[in-house]
């Protein structure tokens, strides 16, 4: 915290120096605009666009062709600003405080939080913007998406369609597998991996039957109110209770197991302190661990690890809100534009040359069409590598040279099988209660990855850390997310 | 009155330009960010019209954002483990590099002086991302180096990062490791500066090394060991981030002694993101910061006048 509390401190000294100076003429300015775009046929406007990802050499170039075809299209033209990964979330947060000048934000549970940072008020609410000028993404996109990307009953933002439930599996290295002909078809629970993990562990002293880092959670049949935090309601509740998930049966049970595993040194040691599991999956000395999938997930797994990986899975798929909010563009609060940047959204999720050529670049340049909808990347794509799932309608892009003709319809039969969580579309307002949750998160951390991961006897521990969540006022928080959540029942369910 | 205050402006326009790009300095990154502390007061929350706007515009919540420093057991761990590993450094950093910098400004050969300096000086700019990384390798559980060296001894290994009372040593070795060098220069800087003359009458006289060391180099560093120590008083209340976040690698086992001020602000904040409450444990530790220069340059002040800041 040292050190970007004083980053902070020098960047809003610096943005306060320009607000001051800029203060008198911006009033006047945006009244101003709002005229233009109210008449105009005349000037394009420019939509500023900020994303995630490794800044590209070719953005510009490509933007620039981007720009000639929403001009025709929708008279606007397009600057896109891209924030690489680690930078996104602080950059973004002091970019929008000082109110510099954007459009089009990408958001997501993940990266510059989307619900928070909607009801800090920085993204435009859409709802009508979304009716008037965005019926072509209504009619495209899983409906799930826009009502489980709702923040207290109004939309801020448009969901990237993709892959709607999330669905934990576990994951296996084939190569052990098939050298000791192992059978997984049976294997479901946390507790019936142990007669693999046990003869792994006979037979491969070098190897890590379980790769976990300090991340993992046991899979439990609950949705989470805040990614990892104890607050979690049951899937198949009837009640919406909101419950510690520490006092839970089934955590208990499979912190007990996890336990076991450690002792029978299944797990890494280090299980609790690492931050991924990188150095297992490169070197293959893995067994199983356990991954959130997709489909096609295993031929990109091979294709990242170099060996063949298989999956099973380890939950049903639920649509939860994480799920829902993984990749979100919304329109900024102070953009002076917004029904254009609505237009631009609605191009952009339904019209394949627009959103492929915001993916893949220029044609001829970056890629080459080999077929009606598939493409091979060229030498210059490298100067244009994006995130494809940060950029808007996954399901019109082009087909890469190995991916199966059916590829979006797997996507499809995945995303209806989904399940919804009883909680997809209920966001827990911590406001009232921040100075609670501030102590919770400290708790958290302190006992939560060696509880999770085995590294602790749950029987000793246990009980400790639900008794420290206690004093930290755990109670409090569970019995304001109650009262929100009931109030959030009674208007939107039946 | 006036005329008599540009005459002194035209008189020292050369002196007065040599401090402005300092006075500026100072007044955007030192004095107009202070107007964002009442931020600290505020639920701050974002509009369309600016930070100003925004700043100015978000709801009063009184002292709420301090609330959660002070409302747990945590805030005694915090607090204490903050102050005593301040001390603990500001002391021993004192002795160990005002040691080395004798140490080094004592030996003859000038070019293996060098040598040790630079050695010595290296650590402060490795990141402590690096640091801890460097720790690991020797710490790590199952392939540590000091693991490997117990187990072939046919000593029980350690489980390095689930065992707290280990970590205070480890802690203050490492800090040591990284600033000793690098705060030695300035006190090698202040006994190059020393008169050899006092040393050559010290040594007609008969001195030995350890009394022209206690006599002459000693005292006449004291000043700036002051001026040293009173400015490290006024950041005790902020602790080493990167210390104490990446080299105990964020084990949740070890917070009882790891946790301090920054720490616990970070983990806390990480997920709510509350610009009020970030900007409430700044300010907490600034004041406290403040204080403490005011009491400890009013102690020195009674002991030696000459000595004190101001």
């Amino acid at each position: 915290m040292g050190k970007s509390t004083k980053s902070f401190g020098l960047l809003s000294a610096a943005l306060l120096s320009f607000s001051l100076v800029l203060g008198g003429c911006g009033g006047g300015n945006g009244n101003g605009n709002a005229a233009d775009s109210g008449g105009g046929s005349e000037k394009p406007v420019e939509l500023i666009w900020y994303t995630i990802g490794t800044p590209q050499k070719d953005v510009d170039t490509v933007m620039e062709k981007v720009s000639e075809y929403t001009k025709e299209k929708i008279n606007a033209t397009v600057k896109m600003k891209m924030i690489d990964w680690g930078d996104y979330q602080q950059k973004m947060q002091v970019l929008v405080a000082s109110g510099e000048p954007m459009d089009i934000i990408f958001t997501s549970a993940g990266g510059f939080d989307y619900v928070q940072n909607a009801r800090k008020g920085a993204f435009l609410q859409i709802d009508d913007l979304l009716q008037k000028y965005g019926k072509g993404i209504i009619d495209t996109i899983d409906p799930a998406f826009l009502s489980g990307s709702k923040v207290d009953g109004h939309n801020y933002g448009i969901p990237a369609n993709k892959e709607l439930p999330q669905q934990d599996v576990w994951r296996f290295n084939k190569n052990l597998l098939d050298k000791y002909n192992l059978d997984i078809s049976n294997v479901r629970s946390l507790e019936s991996l142990e007669p693999l993990l046990k003869t792994i562990k006979e037979k491969e002293p070098n190897v890590t039957p379980f790769g976990l880092d300090k991340n993992h959670v046991p899979t439990v049949p609950y949705d989470f109110l805040i990614t990892n935090m104890p607050m979690a309601v049951k899937l198949d509740t009837t009640d919406y209770k909101v419950v510690n998930i520490l006092e839970t049966d089934e955590m208990k049970k499979a912190l007990q197991t996890m336990h076991k595993y450690y002792k029978a040194g299944y797990i890494s040691p280090e299980a609790a302190t690492v931050g991924s599991t990188n150095d297992l999956t490169k070197s293959g000395n893995w067994l199983v661990d356990r991954a959130q999938t997709q489909p096609l997930a295993e031929n990109l797994w091979a294709a990242a690890y170099g060996y063949p990986v298989v999956s099973t899975p380890a939950s049903d798929p639920i649509i939860t809100n994480a799920s829902v909010q993984g990749s979100i563009m919304a329109i900024s609060a102070n953009s002076e534009h917004p029904e254009k940047a609505m237009e631009f959204l609605n191009l952009l999720n339904t019209d394949p040359v627009l959103r492929n050529m915001v993916d893949s670049g220029i044609e001829g340049v970056h890629y080459e069409k080999i077929g009606e909808n598939r493409i091979r990347n060229l030498e210059a794509a490298k100067n244009y590598d994006m995130p494809s799932y940060s950029l808007g309608n996954n399901m019109i892009l082009y087909l890469n040279e190995n991916d199966p003709d059916d590829k979006w319809e797997q996507f499809k039969a995945f995303n209806a099988k989904g399940v919804p969580s009883p909680i997809l579309g209920f966001n827990f307002d911590s406001t009232k209660v921040a100075a609670e949750m501030a102590a919770i998160q400290n708790v958290k951390e302190q006992y939560w990855s060696s509880l999770m991961t085995g590294t602790v006897d749950p029987d000793e521990y246990l009980p400790i850390a639900i008794e420290k969540f206690k004093a930290a006022g755990l109670d409090k928080v569970i019995a304001e997310a109650q009262a929100q959540l009931d109030a959030w029942v009674a208007e939107n369910k039946k | 009155m006036a005329g008599s205050f540009f005459r002194n402006l035209i008189r020292n326009r050369a002196m007065l330009l040599m401090v402005l790009p300092g006075a500026v300095w100072f007044l955007f990154f030192s004095y107009m960010p202070l107007i964002g502390t009442i931020a600290a007061f505020k639920e701050y929350r974002f509009s369309r019209q600016g930070f100003w706007y925004s700043l100015t515009h978000s709801k009063n919540v009184g002292w709420d954002n301090f609330k959660y420093l002070f409302n747990t057991d945590a805030a005694y761990t915090i607090t204490r483990n903050t102050l005593l590993y301040n001390i603990a450094f500001i002391f021993l950093g004192l002795v160990f590099s005002v040691a080395l910098a004798i140490i080094l400004s004592e030996i003859v050969n000038k070019r293996m002086a060098k040598l040790y300096q630079t050695g010595m000086f290296l650590p402060y700019f490795l990141s402590w991302v690096i640091v801890g990384y460097f720790a690991f390798s020797f710490l790590s559980m199952d392939r540590g180096l000091l693991n490997h060296t117990l187990e072939s001894f046919g000593i029980d290994s350690i489980q390095w990062y689930n065992e707290p009372k280990y970590w205070p040593f480890i802690l203050i070795f490492v800090s040591l490791w990284k600033s000793a060098g690098y705060s030695s220069v300035v006190y090698l800087a202040s006994i190059m500066g020393i008169d050899k003359s006092l040393y050559e009458a010290a040594m007609i006289d008969g001195a030995n090394k350890w009394q022209q060391i206690r006599n002459i180099t000693l005292p006449l560093l004291k000043p700036i060991i002051i001026i040293m120590t009173l400015l490290a008083v006024g950041r005790i209340f902020y602790a080493d981030f990167g210390l104490f976040y990446n080299v105990p690698r964020d084990s949740g086992t070890l917070y009882s002694v790891t946790n301090v001020i920054d720490t616990y602000v970070y983990r806390g904040l990480k997920t709510t993101g509350e610009i009020g409450m970030s900007t409430a444990a700044g300010l907490y530790q600034s004041v406290v910061g403040f204080i403490l220069v005011l009491v400890s340059n009013f102690i020195v002040r009674k002991i030696d006048k000459d000595s004190a800041l101001f």
